[in-house]
């Protein structure tokens, strides 16, 4: 009996691990498409969207060289801005949001209770609310190249990390950091020495979420950056449609393809921390 | 002290923050918005031999194609705005006018040697001037023509461009090439239609009202449309790609013409420093489109390229920017490079144009013809006005029905009283 | 007790004279990137203004502006539609793959992995390749996802559920994780079948994480943008018999963007106050979620 029922149970199990793996395949079947086309010529990519890039319709690497010019701006300018405004603005907003959540947490002043009030508020605010006005100040403050606008991710961005950094710091026990005043240190070094390396956990999810948001982000930094001097890629790809001429599919694909390749390299390699991190910022709601 | 120690931290942090590059001179400079991405490199040589012969910074921006006004919108309101910017049309000019000088009688009005690419406000204002002005109608390659066996001869109205149209078209294969080169409605080609040939719609009406318009009618009329069905049916009926596959782009029209896989072509002058390379004989023909008399139509001549010049800026700066102007339509250098990227320059002292396109539109003037004026610079909400009209020809392309053709219709005529009635409350 | 000043007094005071370190810096971004926009933005939307230095007053006029506008009032209506037709249909296949994920079969952890690839690629780029996909099936059939408005809303769900099922997925299979194990020992002896399971165990047990969810995929679809852009940009637009003509796909976001940024006469003070209608809304979800959630947990 009990028997039966476990071979039933590995039966249907396997089942399901086909219906799985059959949607799994699905899946990753426009990545592929991105893959395929970005090796065809651009005559194809519509006519012969699902085809392989055989015969006639192979480009080689061509669609690369291409893309690498494509669309008046060269591609590698924005990767590195990409790279540099991400980098900057997710150790800018992890630097100052702990220190500033550690003091909110742990001084209960009128002040701290008002800007912690403020920072859950701004989780609630749409960025169109703000995104007129925000590019004006942005502009007028000089906010608006790679190496400026990590501030105004810092200041956007502050709310979500400061709510979470908060929540993780009240949960600690605040003996640890008595212990290490009475030992003669002063708030910096306990901060540094003592704080920081418990918030560890809390540093990966909020610089997870940092990351992605700053690397796929286009309306702040479109609407901020000097966006003929600076593009960033999710900025590069969509101008690609409006410029002018005929927009070679071939080759935006193997842009597409170039941009998303370091994505998912950095996702395999720190799968379990991106995954921990996402349901960690999803709480917030 | 602690605290002291603090506040200078907390100082060299914010201040290491916000540090930013650049810094104002006290010499006037020049920053001119342009919108047309296919002179961007040409300017940006002009402003590199300006800044080599006169010391004189120029920074010259180009906004993507169908971005300019919110390009313009976005860059007037920073912290260093145009000197110069583009104001092509009566939209564009009752937008900006309080932002531009009146450019009566500066120097640089005075080197110009027609008034007729120039745009007033209802003021009497000069708000912008023409710097260059342009042709459009349909490119033609001549080898072609007589290798399918026809002449230009027949090119003199609409019946007998449909007939070696349709003559090329049928016979396509054995002929390896066709005749017309593809009429993509993504937003890098659609403005061949929705912008330049509607022109003819709106240019027979200006005509049959005796004098050309001074502002945007609140209507239009019926009466063209059925020539513009005309001309519209024959480009995507006989051309390299089924009508149905035109909505999202992707075919490169002017490689089409260029490598000799069609015979006609819907573009305008602009396009003749690229398609000469190839097709040295290129000439243009007008928009025939079956309207009597059509015999004697010229091109399409006009403008969308006036400059205006800043009011808001510093004085200095509209001095720079001025001294800048004068000096692209005098010096020779500076002026060739203009003359050969936009064609031609109605200015005393710039350079002769070398374009054939311009010179054919010369020659139908010269030959009597009247010349078909840019009416269609007065669209009304130019963005929606065109999206929408586009969105109706997607449709009508899909599936070339009385009831689509209808909404077209609606969107090109209708759609412009209701844009106008939007705007003008 | 006679003790010395305890560590947490004076650690305190401490603090507190080093409080501009700790703070100056994120106050500072916080004011330029938050406060002073948001304060400035409420104001904008009550001028008529081409640049904001000139902006005047003109009291209410811009709010009756945005609520008369047919395109506006249109994309509201199709945004709600979108959100809730992408809500329910993320969250119940969420839901499915999570339930099967902790069943405990072979691959789950590869299966994790793909599901969950998707939402690391950002809106614009996931709008390209959806709409070249798209295309390549549409060509078929002679039209295309900028022609058929069916389509583009359909082709947008697809678009969002590809990107957003893997991540609602995950906030699923943590809390199918916290079912407490002797739960559904007891219903198994109680002789219940897995259905009887599902529903009378399991969903009450996950009702959180349904709750998270839900409001996560409201939120998600009424704010959506990149996607919208880059997949449709609104098109086709319908040209009505007076000649007037609406985006037909064309979501809340898009819409305030447009009217921001193009050239109509329209001037940026109605695009402010469609953006401050815009937050209401938001934010009013926002604190419905937060209300609901704290009366759960009082009522645990």
């Amino acid at each position: 009996m009990k028997q039966q029922t476990l071979a039933s149970e590995r039966r249907s199990k396997a089942i399901l691990s086909g219906v799985l793996a059959v949607i799994c395949v699905i899946y990753v079947l426009p990545v592929l498409a991105v893959v395929i086309n970005s090796f065809k010529l651009n005559t194809f990519v519509k006519t012969d969207t699902f085809a392989l890039p055989r015969g006639e319709m192979w480009a080689g690497f061509a669609n690369f060289v291409k893309g690498m010019t494509f669309g008046n701006y060269p591609f590698y300018k924005s990767v590195l801005y990409s790279v540099f405004i991400t980098v900057v603005s997710t150790f800018l907003i992890l630097l100052f949001t702990s220190m500033a959540a550690w003091y909110i947490a742990r001084v209960n002043s009128t002040f701290c209770r008002t800007l912690y009030f403020l920072c859950v508020f701004s989780m609630v605010v749409p960025f169109q609310m703000v995104m007129f006005t925000l590019s004006k100040t942005a502009d007028t403050l000089r906010l608006n190249t790679p190496w400026t606008i990590p501030v105004v991710y810092l200041g956007f961005g502050a709310g979500l990390a400061i709510f979470m950094f908060v929540g993780f710091v009240k949960s600690i026990p605040i003996e640890i950091e008595e212990a290490a005043a009475i030992d003669g240190c002063g708030p910096v070094r306990t901060f540094f020495l003592v704080v920081l390396p418990m918030l560890k956990p809390t540093l990966i999810s909020v610089g997870i979420l940092e990351i992605m948001w700053v690397w796929n982000d286009y309306l702040l930094p479109v609407l901020v950056l000097d966006i003929h001097k600076y593009r960033t890629i999710p900025i590069h790809i969509q101008y690609l449609k409006g410029s002018y001429g005929t927009v070679d599919l071939g080759a935006t694909m193997a842009l597409i393809l170039l941009s998303i390749i370091p994505v998912i390299i950095f996702y395999l390699l720190c799968q379990k921390h991106i995954i921990k991190g996402v349901a960690a910022g999803a709480v917030k709601g | 002290m602690k605290k002291f120690l603090a506040l200078a931290l907390a100082l060299i942090l914010s201040l290491s923050l916000v540090a930013c590059g650049g810094g104002g001179s006290s010499k006037g400079s020049v920053y001119w918005l342009n919108f047309k991405p296919e002179s961007d490199e040409a300017l940006q040589q002009i402003a590199a031999l300006y800044k080599e012969k006169k010391g004189v910074e120029v920074k010259v921006v180009t906004a993507a194609s169908g971005t300019y006004s919110q390009t313009l919108t976005a860059e007037m309101d920073k912290s260093a705005p145009p000197t110069l910017f583009v104001v092509g049309n009566a939209n564009s000019v009752k937008d900006w006018s309080s932002y531009a000088l009146d450019l009566k009688d500066t120097p640089i009005a005075k080197e110009l040697n027609t008034d007729a690419y120039n745009l007033y406000d209802e003021n009497g204002k000069l708000v912008s001037i023409g710097y260059c002005f342009e042709c459009y109608g349909i490119i033609v390659n001549p080898d072609l023509i007589e290798k399918a066996g026809h002449s230009m001869d027949e090119l003199k109205n609409f019946a007998g461009l449909k007939a070696v149209a349709e003559d090329i078209h049928k016979n396509a294969a054995t002929l390896g090439f066709d005749a017309f080169s593809s009429c993509d409605m993504d937003p890098s080609s659609s403005w061949r239609f929705t912008g330049h040939m509607v022109n003819l719609v709106y240019y027979y009406q200006e005509r049959d009202g005796g004098s050309k318009w001074t502002e945007c009618p609140a209507t239009l009329s019926n009466d063209y449309v059925e020539n513009y069905k005309n001309l519209y049916d024959l480009c995507i009926n006989n051309s390299l790609t089924d009508p149905k596959d035109l909505a999202t782009g992707g075919h490169d029209a002017e490689a089409e013409f260029k490598s000799g896989k069609a015979a006609f072509f819907v573009n305008g002058s602009w396009e003749y420093s690229a398609v000469s390379e190839t097709v040295p004989n290129a000439t243009m023909i007008p928009y025939y489109c079956g309207v009597s008399g059509e015999e004697k139509a010229g091109l399409n001549c006009g403008t969308e390229n006036c400059w205006a010049v800043n009011a808001k800026a510093s004085e200095a700066d509209q001095q720079a920017t001025m001294d800048f102007l004068v000096w692209l339509v005098t010096d020779p250098e500076a002026s060739r490079i203009a003359v050969d990227t936009f064609g031609a320059m109605p200015y005393k002292n710039a350079q002769e144009s070398t374009n054939k396109f311009l010179a054919a539109a010369d020659q139908y003037a010269a030959n009597g013809c009247y010349v078909m004026d840019w009416a269609t610079n007065y669209q009304p909400a130019v963005d929606d006005y065109r999206a929408a009209l586009v969105s109706a020809l997607n449709a009508y392309n899909a599936d070339q029905s009385a009831a689509n053709w209808e909404t077209v219709r609606t969107a090109m005529i209708d759609g412009w009283a209701a844009q106008y009635k939007a705007q003008n409350g | 007790m006679s003790k010395k000043p305890t560590g947490g007094n004076s650690l305190r005071r401490q603090m507190r004279k080093w409080s501009p370190l700790f703070l100056a810096a994120v106050v500072a971004a916080f004011a330029i990137g938050f406060v002073w926009p948001f304060v400035q933005g409420i104001y904008l939307s009550f001028c008529k203004f081409r640049l904001i230095r000139d902006a005047e007053l003109i009291g209410f006029g811009n709010y009756l502006t945005a609520l008369q506008d047919e395109g506006f009032r249109k994309a509201f209506w199709y945004t709600a539609g979108f959100a809730i037709v992408s809500l329910v249909l993320i969250n119940v296949l969420a839901f499915a793959v999570a339930y099967a994920l902790t069943q405990g079969i072979r691959g789950s952890n590869l299966y994790r992995t793909v599901f969950f690839m998707p939402n690391l690629i950002g809106g614009i780029v996931l709008g390209y390749i959806w709409s070249m996909i798209f295309d390549g099936i549409l060509h078929r059939y002679g039209t295309s996802i900028v022609e058929n408005s069916t389509w583009g809303f359909w082709g947008l769900v697809i678009l969002v559920c590809w990107q957003q099922i893997g991540y609602m997925m995950i906030i699923y299979i943590a809390g199918l994780q916290a079912v407490p194990e002797d739960m559904l020992e007891a219903a198994k002896i109680d002789g219940a079948n897995k259905w009887q399971t599902l529903f009378k165990v399991t969903i009450p047990n996950v009702m959180p994480s349904i709750t998270i969810c839900t409001f996560l995929g409201l939120t998600n679809g009424f704010k959506l943008f990149d996607q919208n852009l880059a997949l449709t940009g609104g098109m086709p637009i319908i040209t009505m018999a007076d000649g007037t003509s609406i985006k037909t796909t064309e979501m809340l976001a898009l819409n305030i963007y447009s009217t921001f940024y193009n050239s109509k006469s329209t001037y940026p003070g109605v695009a402010q106050a469609k953006a401050v209608l815009f937050f209401l809304l938001v934010a009013g979800l926002g604190l419905a979620q937060l209300a609901y959630t704290r009366k759960r947990e009082v009522q645990q």
